[in-house]
């Protein structure tokens, strides 16, 4: 394995902000975020996992699909142009990981999703391996580890003398090319492993499927979203036009595509008004039963990585981790819900 | 419209070439494509399938389509008016372009159905994706055994293709019963059904040998017509019904529209009711 010393690191990641958009964990208002830097001393080096997942990178929240223009009666259709290369530096594996479930749902499973396939193509991941599992991580527990390259086209390690460089694919290769590496010596560091939670066979989810645990569980949810959000596996999305121009004769659209969440009480509604997942039960049990169940039928994905955002996120204290214990004991709650 | 260079999330653009009253607050929309590519992927799309149509600046919603191809290129669309793209849909004039993504989704197995009697059930804007189905079996009369249709609404002016019924009636082997939750007066007066498209089964009673049922309506009517049918003899296996669901791609991404692990527009929106009977979530 190759090394890399802070200094030339640092001259890199100048000269990648110089020649295309590079991504890295900035402070912003003391919370570390993804976000475009000028220069390597705009990143962050001492954070745990960025407060947001790098989701936004590759499947914005709000983006523009088709812009839809009317000359009278005359109608032009405009796709975006072609998306910038962008490197994304000091993505955690976790995050790495969850960038390869959105692959399965948006270019793995056919038809390709044009929008995310570009963005998606025109991104290079340079990792920074964790050198812990810190509180709320459980990726050891979704088949990942701190410092697991797999999902990375680079992936860095912090040791002694600078940063280890562990070229993963052929896009990472690219981009170290013209790269000055040391050789390096002695072995990686071992990150320091949190608990592992040992999830419910896929095969045994239906059986809880009809359980009360989710109305109770659910009980103190206030559908306010924010899992969905933070969570860097999420995809669900709701697309709709938005006036952009209006003048005579003349107007222009764009039609959005926008994050969206099952949790939401709206989300499964028709314009006739049927909504066939009425409560707070049945909506937080499809959240968990797509991550752990459908995900893996539909995608062959399972739809969780173990980043624990959701769990620091949520205001009311709904814990994956503890809904994994909890449905791996025998049910003791079986009165059946609809 | 996989793999074939396409953005599957770009519509094809088309002008309203026609509407129709078919109800209160019911129309046809009859759209030419403009563009050639979408054309030839009209060409041979399949009763049941559905496309997303757009009002363009408001929005696009999925919608049956209700046409056949060989009856010609215009695309045929039942839309009721019910939210914000259908309210735009109503309020557009022949002449203005929209827009239209698909064929999305499977449908009906009109080859595999073929030699067996068939009964359709229709209840109200859900008989928009079964007139291909009529359409087809008219148009090759011979291939099926008797077609019997059970078409129905909660009024009078919601029964959908009324001006159709006589070409139903007066084909070859086929029958047309009607039936209205409450009819009005005229309806009354013609001493016509009243009641519950399940009651009309019941009293039509088909029987379940070497036939199919081919249902479409809103889901307690599937539901209830299922369990009807049921008690008729009729096994799941023989009852085929298409489902519908609030969609954002129809590609199998946006998430939508899953219940359990199926995706009704992935995997549906035709399924037959002994794979309805399997899921692990209800569509009711």
């Amino acid at each position: 394995m190759k090394v890399i010393t802070s200094d030339a690191l640092g001259a890199w990641l100048d000269r990648l902000a110089s020649e295309t958009i590079l991504l890295a964990p900035r402070s912003v208002d003391g919370i570390a975020l993804y976000r475009p830097v000028a220069g390597s001393n705009e990143i962050v080096f001492d954070y745990t996992r960025p407060k947001m997942s790098p989701k936004e990178a590759v499947f914005p929240s709000t983006e523009t699909l088709l812009s839809i223009e009317k000359h009278s009666q005359d109608v032009t259709l405009s796709e975006p142009v072609q998306e910038k290369k962008q490197v994304i530096f000091g993505l955690r594996p976790c995050d790495a990981h969850g960038i390869a479930v959105l692959d399965a749902v948006f270019v793995e499973k056919e038809p390709v999703d044009r929008s995310y396939a570009r963005r998606r193509e025109a991104t290079t991941l340079v990792g920074l391996a964790c050198p812990q599992m810190w509180e709320s991580c459980f990726c050891t527990s979704m088949g990942g580890a701190p410092d697991d390259p797999s999902h990375m086209d680079v992936l860095l390690t912090a040791v002694p003398n600078g940063y280890a460089v562990n070229v993963v694919t052929e896009k990472g290769k690219a981009l170290v090319a013209d790269l000055e590496l040391g050789e390096m010596t002695g072995a990686l560091p071992h990150p320091t492993l949190g608990e592992t939670v040992q999830p419910l066979p896929a095969e045994r989810w239906p059986e809880r499927f009809a359980d009360r645990y989710w109305d109770l569980l659910a009980e103190r949810c206030i559908g306010c979203r924010v899992c969905a959000y933070v969570c860097p596996t999420c995809r669900c999305f709701d697309v709709r036009d938005e006036v952009a121009e209006r003048r005579t004769g003349f107007s222009r659209y764009n039609r959005l595509r926008c994050w969206d969440s099952c949790t939401g009480p709206n989300y499964r509604i028709t314009a006739g008004g049927h909504n066939p997942r009425p409560t707070k039960g049945q909506r937080l049990r499809n959240r968990f039963f797509c991550k752990f169940y459908y995900m893996l039928q539909d995608y062959g994905s399972t739809g969780c990585v173990g980043c624990g955002r959701c769990i620091e996120a949520c205001p009311v204290n709904i814990d994956i981790v503890e809904m994994l214990h909890d449905i791996s004991k025998e049910p003791v709650i079986s009165e059946v819900t609809a | 419209m996989t793999g074939n260079g396409c953005d599957p999330m770009r519509p094809y653009l088309g002008r309203l070439v026609g509407k129709k009253e078919l109800g209160t607050d019911i129309r046809l929309f009859q759209i030419e494509l403009t563009e050639p590519v979408g054309k030839s992927h009209f060409a041979d799309y399949r009763p049941g399938q559905f496309a997303f149509v757009s009002a363009l600046g408001v929005g696009e919603a999925p919608f049956g389509i209700t046409s056949i191809p060989s009856r010609g290129e215009v695309l045929e669309f039942g839309v009721a008016k019910l939210g914000s793209v259908t309210g735009a849909l109503h309020s557009l004039e022949v002449g203005e372009m929209v827009g239209v993504r698909g064929p999305l989704g499977n449908w009906f197995p009109m080859n595999e159905i073929k030699g067996k009697n068939i009964i359709v059930l229709g209840g109200g804007i859900g008989g928009a994706p079964l007139r291909p189905v009529i359409n087809s079996i008219l148009d090759h009369r011979s291939d099926y055994g008797h077609l019997t249709i059970l078409w129905a609404a909660r009024t009078p002016s919601l029964l959908v293709f009324t001006d159709e019924y006589e070409t139903w009636q007066s084909a070859p082997d086929t029958t047309l019963h009607l039936t209205v939750d409450k009819g009005d007066e005229h309806w009354k007066a013609a001493g016509r059904s009243e009641g519950l498209i399940t009651q009309l089964l019941e009293k039509v009673a088909p029987s379940p040998e070497n036939a199919v049922t081919i249902t479409c309506g809103p889901p307690i009517m599937i539901h209830f017509v299922s369990l009807t049918l049921k008690k008729l003899g009729f096994s799941l296996d023989q009852m085929w019904t298409t489902l519908e669901a609030r969609m954002h791609c129809g590609i199998g991404k946006c998430g939508r529209c899953n219940m359990g692990e199926k995706l009704v527009c992935a995997d549906g929106p035709v399924f037959r009711q002994d794979q309805v009977a399997g899921f692990l979530e209800s569509f009711l």
